[in-house]
């Protein structure tokens, strides 16, 4: 079984990554913070492709939306692909602009067969220019998005069904999905097509408050440690599937030091070790 | 085409405080005006109104937040040379 662990590449993180690749079996760097780099930055993404694994994650395609996604934005993140020969690339079920105006940010589209015709046409034409399809990653939201009429997990499925592609389960986003609105999120791991979940995400997220009625939710933001419940759902995630994963840990900021983080793929790791110790010896 | 017109209204949504209040104090005027059908009007009054104030509030925090790019570190100066 090989199962990979590996972090989210950042600056802040760069150093630490380098002198700790007998610890990290993949970086993950951000597609799109290389779309208009110069040659150099390039260069250097392809020097570090040499020394390690990297998958490539786009944050701004908009995939999951009625609105076609831009031919020019595909063409970016062919051009990379082609360049840096990732292991995989990823992007996420969102709609990130509309009307000409840019959120600024991943939002949940309204669940509906549109938005699945939307996503499923977007990722057509993304594997005709890009080559490759993406692995495409559920998204945390603070807002039931309405309009919908579909479940997240029956959303999801029928996007996986539509586009024949595979997922990249980001395990804080459902966790955060599932406090926030009230589902199972184990539950819904059932119901995704297991031999789709192909990589997985790891993050932290802290609870926040409206000012007006002081209701709370989980903001899903990267800054903090790796929740008990996600090491659960990950152990879970063990139980179920025989085939390799791709682990990723995400952090955009408040940086520990780079043990703290290793610590946290070891963690990572025995979770999922225990889960597939679990399924095997109730398969035995 | 209503469904891009919808899509494009949330976004409106999300990112305009005019816009937003005009919504809260009006749902079906504001969503009217901006061309949707009755019943996606209907579906907008009973929008999540406790994660429309946590969402808009945390997309704004995200595009206030994006960078100044940071500058290269040694390292990355480093790498690009080799």
């Amino acid at each position: 079984m090989n199962d990979r662990f590996g972090l989210g590449w950042r600056p802040e993180l760069a150093a630490g990554i380098l002198s700790n690749l007998n610890r990290i079996d993949v970086v993950e760097v951000i597609a799109d913070d290389y779309f208009d780099a110069p040659k150099s930055k390039r260069r250097a993404l392809k020097t570090l492709a040499i020394q390690v694994p990297v998958a490539l994650h786009g944050v701004s395609l908009g995939l999951a939306s009625s609105i076609s996604v831009e031919a020019t934005r595909l063409e970016q993140t062919a051009r990379l692909v082609e360049e840096i020969q990732p292991e995989f690339w990823s992007e996420h079920l969102a709609f990130v602009r509309g009307g000409g105006i840019e959120i600024g940010h991943l939002a949940a589209p309204p669940r509906t067969a549109t938005t699945i015709d939307g996503a499923a046409r977007n990722l057509a034409a993304a594997r005709k220019i890009i080559g490759v399809l993406p692995l495409v990653e559920n998204i945390a939201t603070l807002i039931d998005p309405q309009g919908s009429t579909l479940s997240e997990a029956d959303w999801t499925r029928d996007i996986l069904a539509a586009a024949n592609c595979a997922l990249l389960l980001d395990l804080h986003n459902l966790y955060a999905n599932s406090v926030n609105f009230g589902f199972d999120p184990y539950d819904f791991t059932d119901r995704m097509p297991q031999e789709k979940i192909h990589a997985i995400h790891l993050a932290g997220g802290r609870w926040i408050k409206t000012k007006t009625t002081d209701e709370r939710r989980l903001l899903d933001d990267h800054l903090h440690d790796v929740p008990e419940a996600v090491y659960a759902l990950l152990e879970y995630i063990g139980t179920k599937m025989a085939h390799p994963l791709t682990v990723i840990l995400e952090r955009d900021g408040r940086y520990p030091p780079i043990g703290i983080l290793l610590n946290q793929l070891d963690r990572a790791r025995d979770a999922l070790r225990r889960g597939r110790a679990k399924r095997l010896s109730e398969a035995a | 085409m209503s469904a891009q017109k919808f899509e494009a209204f949330l976004a409106k949504l999300y990112v305009d405080d005019n816009a937003r209040s005009r919504f809260l104090a009006d749902a079906r005027r504001e969503a009217s005006n901006a061309g949707l059908t009755d019943e996606e009007c209907a579906a907008l009054e009973k929008i999540d109104f406790v994660g429309l104030e946590l969402a808009s509030a945390s997309f704004a925090r995200k595009r206030a937040s994006r960078p100044p790019r940071k500058p290269d570190s040694n390292l990355t100066r480093w790498l690009r040379r080799r």
